[in-house]
């Protein structure tokens, strides 16, 4: 069985502020594979999903996802890009004025085009696709309701929901069950795996607790300074090597408490992604 | 403490440096008191044979409003929108916001005068003047309204392939359209009382009257008016606040 790569990074390094946040040798991830990325807070788990999805630009090195090479320029190409990789955050980031089916038909956005979602033209097929999704997260029910009127638990089904729509391939989970309760963070990180297998995706996630990245992952990337410190299979990671990982809490002397200061400080958009003005798209 | 005590003397000494310069004088106010009855004295009874000049001015009144407060919602959004600086890039929203500053900074009256005397008399110059004012006020709250709106989700939705006016319809607007009608509808309470008075240069509606009867000393006509524009503003301040109460 020839595996497919469906991410590859060589010699990959992301700089900020004059200072290298993240520096990857070689990294891959193959098709259906299930990544679990852990490391203490600051250690580049973040800035590694970011660069994925192009949203920092990585300063030399190759990197490839889904056969597109880095950097992409074409405007056209950067949306097909971000279809393929879905993405879900710690805190949800759903338009909360917006209701849960408006949420998860968000995700179509990247296939339909302008005029007809300024019009709210939706075909058949974004209809049944939406709809299958909001199924798969067993939120039918309240389809209707607006997103900031549910529980935690509920609007991340959404957002799971959301990056179904999008017909991804790869799903980024940046950790997904944080501001979760113990108890419902296991029953996301179930939805999220068993989705994952249905819609054969390959999923990557990062998670702050080591139980649930050797639970819910087969394969394990343990971070520290913006380096990957270990990179093997889930069974093979052993408490010894947990402890060696997180000893040193924070001695970067960067304490990114929820992980939020360094994503809204990085905010830019829409001109920021290499510097296109507005209107794009 | 010193500070403090340096602090007090200086805001003293700003007060009573005002209050000399602008001859602030409670025994001339004091006997000014009858003069001030007197004059409301002579507005009544209220001569209401002039119910018709009321009727078509405060509509004339209305209708500036209405128009200057929409063009200028017109132009103040997508500029607004231009200005926010987490949006557009600093050539772009700097030179918007300092033309919004300016525009802010011509009192509302000298901006009326400008179009009296660019369009001549009539409620026309008038709603100029509210939509220039208005572009200036308005876009302001827009770029800030925006500025402050959590990026995170507007990330998520570009993330998902979303196009840059895609954002905006479905990202964007949802999360600060409330606000933006909440300003909206303090804005029209303001430009109605504005408006009010832009007759004072020549510029229509209730004012116009107000001032013409009182340089003809026709005290019990202005007299209705100036009853009229306090009817007005207050219902203007009430469909505002019915307004914002519906969305908060
Ligand atoms: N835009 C930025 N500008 C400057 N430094 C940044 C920026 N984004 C991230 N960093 C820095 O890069 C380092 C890695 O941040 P990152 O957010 O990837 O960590 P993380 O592993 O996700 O941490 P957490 O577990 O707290 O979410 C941190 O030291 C952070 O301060
Ligand atoms: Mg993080």
């Amino acid at each position: 069985m020839s595996k497919e790569l469906v991410i590859q990074i060589e010699n990959a390094r992301v700089e900020m502020e004059g200072r290298t946040i993240l520096s990857v040798e070689h990294f891959e991830v193959s098709r259906g594979e299930r990544v679990a990325i852990i490391g203490n807070s600051g250690s580049g788990k973040t800035t590694l999903m970011r660069m994925l999805k192009g949203y920092v630009p990585c300063k030399e090195g190759k990197v490839v996802v889904m056969g597109d090479v880095f950097p992409i320029t074409d405007p056209k190409k950067m949306k097909t890009h971000h279809r393929h990789i879905g993405m879900i955050h710690q805190h949800f980031d759903l338009i909360g004025r917006e209701t849960v089916w408006q949420n998860v038909y968000h995700g179509r956005l990247g296939y339909v085009s302008l005029l007809k979602s300024v019009f709210g033209v939706c075909s058949e097929r974004d209809l049944q696709i939406c709809a299958q999704a909001i199924h798969e997260v067993h939120l039918e029910d309240k389809q209707r309701r607006f997103a900031r009127t549910l529980s935690g638990g509920e609007q991340q089904r959404v957002a799971i929901a959301r990056a179904l729509a999008q017909e991804p391939t790869i799903l980024l989970a940046d950790e997904p069950v944080s501001s979760l309760d113990p108890a419902l963070a296991e029953d996301i990180m179930d939805l999220l795996v068993s989705v994952c297998d249905a819609y054969d995706l390959t999923l990557m996630m990062s998670l702050h607790l080591p139980e649930l990245a050797r639970k819910y992952a087969d394969r394990i990337l343990a971070m520290k300074n913006g380096k990957i410190m270990w990179d093997g299979s889930s069974d093979s990671l052993s408490n010894d090597r947990i402890c060696e990982i997180y000893e040193f809490m924070g001695t970067n002397g960067v304490v990114n408490g929820n992980g939020t200061r360094a994503s809204r400080s990085a905010f830019t958009w829409p001109y920021g992604w290499q510097g296109q003005p507005l209107p794009g798209g | 403490m010193a500070g403090k005590v340096s602090l007090f003397l200086a805001v003293s000494a700003l007060l009573f440096w005002s209050f000399q310069g602008s001859e602030f004088s409670p025994g001339q106010f004091w006997r000014g008191i009858p003069q001030l009855f007197h004059f409301f004295g002579r507005m009544t009874p209220p001569d209401w044979s002039v119910w018709d000049v009321l009727l078509t001015s405060a509509v004339e009144t209305l209708q500036t409003t209405i128009a200057g407060t929409f063009l200028g919602a017109l132009f103040a959004y997508p500029l607004g929108v231009l200005a926010a600086s987490n949006w557009t890039p600093i050539w772009v929203h700097l030179p918007i916001k300092a033309f919004m500053a300016f525009v802010r900074s011509i009192p509302l009256l000298l901006l009326a005068l400008l179009f009296v005397s660019a369009v001549g008399l009539g409620p026309f110059p008038g709603v100029l003047a509210l939509a220039v004012h208005s572009v200036g006020v308005l876009g302001r709250f827009v770029a800030e309204e925006i500025e402050a709106t959590d990026p995170k989700p507007l990330l998520a939705l570009q993330g998902t392939g979303a196009s840059s006016l895609q954002i905006i319809q479905h990202g964007l607007i949802p999360q600060v359209l409330p606000q933006m009608v909440a300003h909206l509808a303090i804005r029209f309470e303001m430009n109605l009382r504005d408006s009010t008075i832009l007759g004072l240069v020549g510029a229509g509606g209730l004012g116009f009257y107000v001032f013409l009867y009182v340089k003809q000393f026709q005290w019990q006509k202005s007299g209705v008016l100036v009853l009229a524009i306090i009817a007005l503003v207050f219902a203007g301040e009430f469909a505002a606040w019915q307004v914002r109460k519906r969305l908060i």
